[in-house]
């Protein structure tokens, strides 16, 4: 399962205080991936990740699954 | 609720659609507001509001309110009160569309960014306990007037570097403004008066800092040095973004600081969560802003014909999209009418969304979690000190309790 964060992102920042471990934060606010976009994420992270994709008021993170 | 269904609005041919007559500017009892939102959004996915002189639409449902948000190219923010389609104010870059909009945000994003909200926090934490401490041997007090409206302002200020003993003076500024915003003509004098003081202390604060910069934590030599397009910024810009600041940053964190603690008082099992993990605060906070949402609704001003949701809009009409429906609608939500304290998926618009989302979020966050954490950890048992039913100041402008009396056990 892979992890994606599209254009529409503006910048909450839910998503990175939820998942710090995969998720931080640019100067401005908007969210980047750590170590590339996307990212493979384990598949027993599956409950985070859809919290993420919740979190988001932009609809802006994809989960893609393998 | 008054709701008729015409067929005619404006000479238009509108089919079905309800017409109200709706007053959002006034004061009502707590809580009547968000009761009245689940009643508009239940009965209908869309309303045109009709008052003297003028008419817009409302949006109640979310899936319309996230469909404005995302498409700014056909809801503009010229103007974001639908019961004023051309305001005497003019707020940077909130009223300014694509394709500057971004310029201005780039210039202001960084210094409210996540990041330096984390550097502030050591001294928001320190000016909340200073408010705090002098309450805790009193027993009781108005936690809007002793707390609510001082704390957030002086982090404010020293978040942008003004000395923080101005605070009572924008406390004051702030409450005029917010009295005016909502339609209230009785307030529109306060409102203007509030304005022109404000531009004032603004442009003395620039004219000082073009003779003495300061390198660090200054936000006005920031912004003298801050260009757009190549440009410097010209004063009246300059004065539009310090007012939007000012009046974004600090009613709107006392409003939900007030509701937080409304509701802290009254659940002790909530609060006892929190003593319990001061690490909950964050999520607690964003339940705050999702079911206590402040933003009655947020308007904005339709670019071109175009049929939305049903509706044929024409240009030039405003629209209400009514996020206090939206936050609480059970069509997205799971549980929509609880308060779950801990919940995760809350892509609430408690803050807008799209690119006007609010500036200054990180910064009511940081504010707001440090507020619960400090006040708990010193007053861990609170309560209404007041049988009387408490008010709350009309969704026109922010929503916001006027007063909130508590008691706690001194020693406790």
């Amino acid at each position: 399962m892979k992890l994606q964060v599209t254009t529409a992102c503006q910048g909450h920042g839910r998503c990175y205080s939820l998942a710090p471990q995969y998720l931080e934060s640019d100067d401005e606010g908007f969210v980047t991936i750590r170590g590339g976009d996307p990212i493979e994420i384990p598949d027993d992270q599956r409950e985070l990740a859809v919290e993420l994709v919740g979190t988001c008021p932009e609809s802006a993170i994809v989960v893609i699954d393998d | 609720m008054e709701a008729s269904t015409i067929s005619q609005v404006k000479g238009e041919e509108v089919t079905g659609c309800p017409v109200m007559h709706q007053d959002f500017s006034t004061t009502r009892d707590l809580g009547d507001y968000w009761a009245l939102a689940n009643d508009l959004r239940e009965s209908c996915p869309h309303f045109y509001n009709k008052y003297a002189g003028g008419g817009y639409w409302v949006f109640t449902r979310h899936e319309a309110v996230k469909d404005i948000y995302k498409t700014p190219e056909i809801f503009s923010s010229e103007s974001i009160t639908p019961w004023e389609p051309n305001p005497i104010y003019r707020f940077v870059p909130t009223q300014v569309d694509a394709p500057d909009h971004i310029k201005y945000r780039r210039i202001l994003n960084p210094w409210f960014s996540p990041k330096a909200m984390e550097a502030a926090a050591p001294m928001m934490r320190e000016l909340c306990r200073s408010f705090i401490e002098p309450l805790v041997a009193k027993g009781r007090g108005d936690f809007i007037e002793d707390f609510a409206l001082l704390y957030p302002t002086a982090a404010f200020l020293s978040v942008i570097g003004v000395p923080v003993s101005y605070t009572e003076q924008f406390a004051e500024w702030v409450d005029m403004f917010f009295g005016g915003f909502g339609g209230d003509p009785e307030g529109a004098e306060n409102m203007g008066k509030a304005l022109s003081e404000m531009r004032v202390f603004w442009s003395e604060q620039l004219a000082d800092r073009r003779i003495n910069p300061q390198p660090e934590g200054d936000l006005f030599t920031y912004l003298l040095n801050s260009t757009v397009d190549d440009e410097p910024l010209d004063e009246e810009v300059l004065l539009d973004m310090c007012t939007v600041l000012t009046l974004a940053g600090l009613d709107t964190t006392r409003a939900e600081l007030g509701y937080m603690f409304h509701h802290l008082a009254l659940n002790p099992e909530d609060r006892q969560k929190l003593i319990d993990d001061p690490e909950l605060a964050p999520l607690a906070v964003e339940e705050t802003l999702r079911y206590y949402t402040i933003i009655f609704g947020d308007g904005r001003k339709v670019t071109r014909d175009i049929e939305f949701h049903g509706v044929q809009l024409k240009k030039g009409d405003m629209v209400y999209a009514l996020v206090s429906g939206a936050n609480r609608d059970p069509r997205h939500w799971e549980r929509a009418d609880e308060f779950v304290i801990d919940r995760k998926k809350n892509n609430h618009f408690g803050f807008a969304s799209g690119p006007h989302r609010c500036l200054g979020m990180h910064l009511a966050r940081r504010e707001m979690a440090i507020a619960v954490q400090e006040w708990l950890s010193v007053i861990p048992n609170f309560e209404l000190d007041s049988d009387a039913t408490l008010k709350e100041r009309g969704g026109g402008a922010m929503m916001a309790l006027e007063t909130l009396p508590l008691r706690w056990e001194v020693g406790s």
